[in-house]
């Protein structure tokens, strides 16, 4: 389970994180919404230990991330799958090479188990034929494939997801959704989705929590976000056509 | 000023730090090492062949059209061009050029990595990014580069021959008298540490600038820019330093 308590971050003078606080369910896929600037990748960030906060505190299965050494912070990161905005695939490596990275590191399989890993997590995300290619020639969307199979090749317990849909078409956009949500459920991964995509939230949003200027100002779930009293989440919902007819069509 | 050059310096011994963990696997590692003495150390042999031979004829050119007083033997310009080819030319002028072309294009593909947020995915795997990505580039230009500097010795040894034979500037057989004469066999192990400071300075410097690069492919470029400009000048700071301690 992983659990924020009052955190805050700030860069000079200005304060991007005022004292958030955020329990995320276990085993559901939990979103991070707000609209561009509101904090979301700094959230995220600090999540995943690649930024430090300035207070506050984050835990781990009841373990404080501020107190890990390097070897546990270590120990932790073999431990969380992370999908980032431009899939960060290596360019040194091939799709097979990609999803094999970890695994050279941190296990001692021989190279046919490997090979049979990183095929099974590839086949789970639907690549196929793609082994011998370099990431850059791949579209943008098999490039989050790859990064998502790249993500679960070691089987993680948090898989964390940074605007999975940003430069996806809605079609592509609705797969990859699909198959995070997927793997959520069948693995039982605790997932943590950065995005401002109001498809993704209305489609696999198990729990929401909207930032707003650097604070948490609602929280809840697909099913109560169009109901919500929160003016600035009415505000952000309302910007999305299909979101402002089906409150339309409710009213 | 002072105050950002301090850290920059505490910065750069921390970023060291990293480099110097002990690799998660050693296998990955000695991998790597192959890779990088493939890209930085074997694919700069011709550059530094060709300087080399082309300075070598050049200083014998030179040499020999300084010394016209027919008290002196013609056999020492042999004797010169190999003075200043092994305790100059091929220890710091060719690691000025590898400043160019070994710093550029490490602070350039770490860089690149960075701000595509590569080096953040390694991190978060757990790998130690500095140590996969650096450690074997500071190893193997720290290590392999007094190689370039006997290659460029010899190649520039030829090439004074080559100019020797072509022309009449002196006779062959006092050339190869002269290269041989009064050998000192510190002076090679003077100039290939100071290659191998050299390129450890390269590699590390030109790698904390890529590590720390920001701001897109700007960043890469100030990166690049900054790594040489630093490494040149601290080339030949070092120079002056270490030949002080070595040569008094």
């Amino acid at each position: 389970m992983i659990k924020v308590e009052h955190l805050s971050k700030s860069f000079g003078s200005l304060q991007v994180l005022k004292d958030i606080s955020i329990d995320f369910l276990p085993g559901k896929c939990n979103m991070i919404i707000g609209a561009s600037g509101s904090g979301k990748t700094v959230l995220l960030k600090n999540l995943i230990g690649l930024l430090e906060p300035d207070s506050g505190d984050i835990w781990y299965s009841g373990r404080k991330l501020s107190d890990m050494g390097y070897e546990e912070k270590s120990a932790l990161r073999q431990n969380i799958g992370v999908l980032f905005q431009g899939s960060a695939l290596f360019d040194f490596e091939t799709v097979l090479g990609n999803v094999m990275f970890p695994m050279n590191f941190f296990t001692d399989w021989t190279e046919d188990q490997k090979i049979e890993r990183a095929r099974f997590c590839l086949d789970r995300v639907n690549v196929k034929g793609a082994d011998d290619k370099y990431p850059s020639e791949l579209s943008g969307g098999m490039q989050k494939r790859v990064g998502i199979a790249r993500a679960i090749a070691m089987n993680p317990d948090y898989l964390f997801c940074d605007e999975p849909n940003s430069g996806l078409d809605p079609y592509t956009s609705g797969l990859i959704d699909k198959l995070i949500h997927g793997i959520t459920e069948e693995y039982a991964i605790t997932t943590v989705i950065n995005t401002h995509d109001m498809n993704s939230i209305l489609e696999i949003g198990d729990k929401i929590d909207f930032i707003h200027d650097g604070s948490i100002l609602w929280e809840g779930d697909r099913h109560s976000i169009l109901d919500t009293g929160c003016q600035e989440l009415r505000t952000f919902v309302g910007a999305n056509v299909l979101a402002r007819r089906i409150i339309g069509a409710d009213k | 000023m002072i105050r950002k050059f301090l850290e920059s310096v505490g910065d750069y011994c921390l970023f060291l730090k990293m480099v110097f963990r002990k690799p998660e696997k050693w296998k990955i590692f000695w991998k790597q090492f192959v890779i990088e003495t493939d890209k930085l150390i074997l694919s700069s042999i011709i550059i530094v062949g060709v300087i080399s031979v082309f300075i070598g004829g050049v200083l014998v050119i030179q040499t020999a059209s300084n010394m016209s007083n027919p008290m002196l033997d013609r056999m020492l310009v042999g004797y010169m061009v190999r003075e200043t080819l092994v305790l100059e030319f091929c220890s710091t002028v060719v690691a000025l050029i590898l400043a160019g072309k070994m710093g550029s294009n490490i602070a350039s593909e770490i860089g690149s990595m960075r701000i595509s947020g590569q080096i953040d995915a390694m991190d978060m795997m757990g790998v130690n990014s500095a140590g996969f990505l650096v450690l074997p580039k500071v190893m193997s230009a720290t290590f392999l580069s007094p190689l370039l500097m006997l290659l460029s010795l010899a190649l520039g040894l030829l090439g004074g021959w080559a100019v020797v034979e072509m022309t009449d500037i002196i006779p062959p057989a006092k050339y190869v008298t002269g290269i041989k004469y009064a050998y000192n066999g510190f002076y090679l192990f003077y100039s290939g540490f100071k290659m191998a400071l050299f390129c450890f300075l390269i590699s590390s410097i030109s790698a904390y600038n890529g590590y720390h690069a920001t701001g897109g492919s700007l960043g890469v470029g100030t990166s690049s820019t900054k790594s040489i400009v630093v490494t040149s000048i601290l080339i030949l700071l070092f120079d002056l330093i270490v030949t002080q301690l070595m040569l008094y």
